[in-house]
């Protein structure tokens, strides 16, 4: 890496952490603020994300309830991709995901060198009562594109659409009833996972609710980042 | 579609939906903090990894189910077993973090068999073998199967070129894809042996053990203790590691080989126990005052001098307790870990002629043991005697309630053990 590509990924690397420590975690889904890991994460480009699997092929829906397949919104950036479903209440599930999506948003809204370089997908596993038009209001204004971010927020249409990429991504969940309040109430009960995915859609880590900081997900974009940059860096030059 | 066909799909829908439970922070108590399905009730099946013996019933290695709930007709009975069809040491197995499947494998091998568990939990079926361990690492003899989010980390303890103890991990996708391999240190002050290995997330750290290589491990015990070289070939550290970019980040000088490691699953405490088996010693790793990790050595088991082999270790769910086998005297130790930094036994008692792994429900009421260490270091005659032993435990004595005998069942000796359940069951899994 050159001196200035350097110093240019240092200064960006200082401006993401000083964003992630002023941002303010926003919207309906607000809750205690977001824990900081008790260890010194390693420093960006210091360590190796391996290609875990290559992310799983499959028909989405978007808002506008077109349907699309699921690579149309993995490749050519870098993805940060989590599946909920919108009545989740457990505070170690979709409401974290969602508010570390929110902290990543204003951090990466306030590092200008990294809009157009990386976008959410938020994938509902309850297509039976997450339509299109359910997640388009739970989107609300996060939908729209803004300082250079894309947050998709995606359905499926039917449980038979949905299970190759719940499968494929080893995604588990499974129809519990709680009955704590009298009436029955239908959860999904699963395990929160968030998958990063590359650019040309390999899975490179997968966050449980144990390691899903902002700070770990920044660093790890910023270690893909600067892979890309050495990359470019060794390939020859077209003349 | 007909009636018949409708309560099919509808059953089995069901099943898809059941065989569950929420996202949990540890298993029953010993398996990695990412494995997301815990066993709180009453495990149905002990599925046991038992080692081929020549000449007794076909062999081979074989994954054994035994049915363990006391409600069962088949209660303490063997109901299933599969064959791997080769002989190759079995010894360690660990779950998927989905606990779909089990992995196990041998210590004179490369190979890595793959067990799905979930379509019937009874019934596990032998569904991948994983042969390119050797080829892709250069290790040998794969131990510690250590569930991480999507993938499996699994520590070796030998390597292929000279069958000495230097070795490392290698790391898969859920898939049985290899990923990459991690060399245990050997610079400075690391030995660059390996044994197990166990994570705490919550403060970023891998800690691995040392154990010795094949060419110690596979040489009869009694020859072995008389070659005095090859006894200075065994582990005497432990590794911290960064768990997020797997690197060695500080070696702590842990002599006499130290094993199992567990970590507590309080959420408060942030330290693991291991015991060294050749120096009878329980050692603590902890940080200090600093924040600086250190290992401590804060108890002994047994006689020293008599060299009882501290071999399994399990921690209660509260880590408040810990049980510990010795093979050569055949007990069973139970420790209070109050105080972590003074375990105190507090019972003994001996369950067998030999006895290695010890496991234990998730609410300490049911302990299983078994008896095999390893084939050449197995007692003879009499004292090889080869079972699964279920005892229950009321705080104050364990209380035997079954015995499978591995042997009359001509099953081969019989190593370590996991938790199974009915409810675990997935009509989608193994798709």
């Amino acid at each position: 890496m050159s001196a200035s590509r350097g110093i240019r990924r240092a200064a960006r690397a200082i401006a993401l952490l000083a964003a992630l420590a002023c941002a303010p975690i926003s919207g309906a889904h607000q809750g205690e603020p977001l824990a900081e890991p008790d260890f010194i994460p390693p420093a960006p480009g210091t360590y190796t994300l391996h290609r875990i699997m290559a992310a799983p092929e499959g028909r989405v829906l978007g808002i506008d309830g077109r349907p699309q397949p699921l690579s149309r919104y993995m490749r050519d950036q870098i993805t940060l991709l989590g599946f909920i479903y919108t009545t989740c209440t457990d505070p170690e599930g979709c409401p974290l995901a969602y508010r570390v999506f929110d902290a990543l948003k204003e951090a990466i809204a306030a590092s200008p060198s990294l809009h157009g370089k990386v976008r959410f997908v938020t994938l509902s596993f309850d297509p039976a009562r997450d339509s299109p038009d359910v997640m388009r209001q739970y989107a609300g204004s996060r939908a729209v594109e803004k300082d250079g971010l894309r947050w998709y927020f995606l359905t499926t249409r039917s449980a038979r659409e949905l299970m190759p990429l719940v499968e494929g991504f080893g995604q588990d969940v499974r129809i519990t009833f709680d009955r704590s309040g009298g009436r029955p109430r239908r959860e999904l009960s699963h395990v929160l996972k968030v998958f990063l995915i590359d650019r040309v859609g390999d899975v490179r880590e997968i966050y449980t609710s144990t390691f899903l900081y902002p700070r770990l997900v920044l660093n790890d974009i910023e270690t893909l980042l600067m892979e890309e940059d050495r990359k470019r860096s060794r390939a020859p030059v077209k003349k | 579609m007909n009636y018949k066909s409708v309560v099919l799909a509808i059953g089995a829908l069901t099943v898809a939906c059941i065989g569950y439970t929420a996202a949990v922070r540890a298993d029953e108590t010993c398996n990695s903090p990412y494995i997301s399905k815990l066993i709180k009730g009453q495990e149905d099946y002990v599925y046991v990894w038992a080692l081929g013996v020549e000449g007794l019933g076909d062999g081979s290695d074989k994954l054994v189910t035994v049915d363990v709930n006391p409600k069962s007709k088949r209660y303490g009975k063997v109901v299933h077993s599969v064959s791997t069809g080769a002989r190759a040491e079995a010894h360690h197995m660990g779950f998927t973090d989905d606990r779909r499947q089990i992995w196990a494998g041998g210590l004179s091998d490369n190979r890595i068999w793959v067990f799905d568990i979930a379509t019937d939990p009874a019934r596990p079926k032998l569904v991948r073998t994983i042969g390119d361990l050797g080829d892709k690492s250069g290790y040998l003899g794969p131990h510690t199967y250590y569930a991480l989010p999507g993938r499996m980390l699994v520590q070796a303890l030998s390597n292929a070129k000279d069958k000495g103890g230097v070795t490392g991990m290698a790391l898969y996708n859920n898939k049985g894809k290899f990923i990459a391999s991690y060399a245990m240190p050997t610079e400075g002050s690391g030995d660059g042996y390996g044994y197990d290995l166990a994570v705490n997330p919550k403060k970023n750290v891998l800690l691995t053990s040392s154990f010795t290589g094949y060419a110690n491990y596979m040489r009869p015990l009694g020859e072995l203790i008389k070659d005095g070289e090859a006894m200075k070939k065994f582990g005497n550290t432990m590794v911290l590691w960064d768990l997020k970019a797997i690197k060695p980040t500080k070696v702590l000088a842990v002599p006499g080989a130290p094993l199992e490691i567990r970590w507590s699953l309080n959420p408060k405490d942030n330290w693991a126990i291991t015991a060294a088996a050749l120096t009878s010693k329980l050692w603590l790793v902890k940080q200090d005052a600093k924040g600086e990790w250190i290992a401590k050595e804060v108890g002994t088991i047994g006689d020293p001098s008599k060299i009882p082999l501290p071999v399994d270790i399990s921690i209660t769910r509260n880590g408040k307790g810990l049980w510990v086998n010795t093979f050569m005297d055949g007990k069973t130790r139970y420790f209070d870990l109050s105080n972590p930094e003074a375990p105190k036994q507090t019972y003994e008692k001996a369950t067998g002629t030999q006895v290695n792994m010890i496991s234990q429900s998730w609410d300490g009421k049911r302990v299983y043991i078994t008896s095999s260490l390893l084939a050449n270091w197995d007692k003879g005659g009499a004292d090889n005697e080869q079972f699964l032993r279920g005892f229950g435990w009321d705080g104050k004595e364990l209380a035997q309630k079954f015995e499978v005998d591995f042997t009359k069942e001509k099953l081969g000796r019989a190593h370590h053990m996991k938790l199974g359940s009915n409810a675990l069951r997935s009509a989608a899994a193994g798709k």
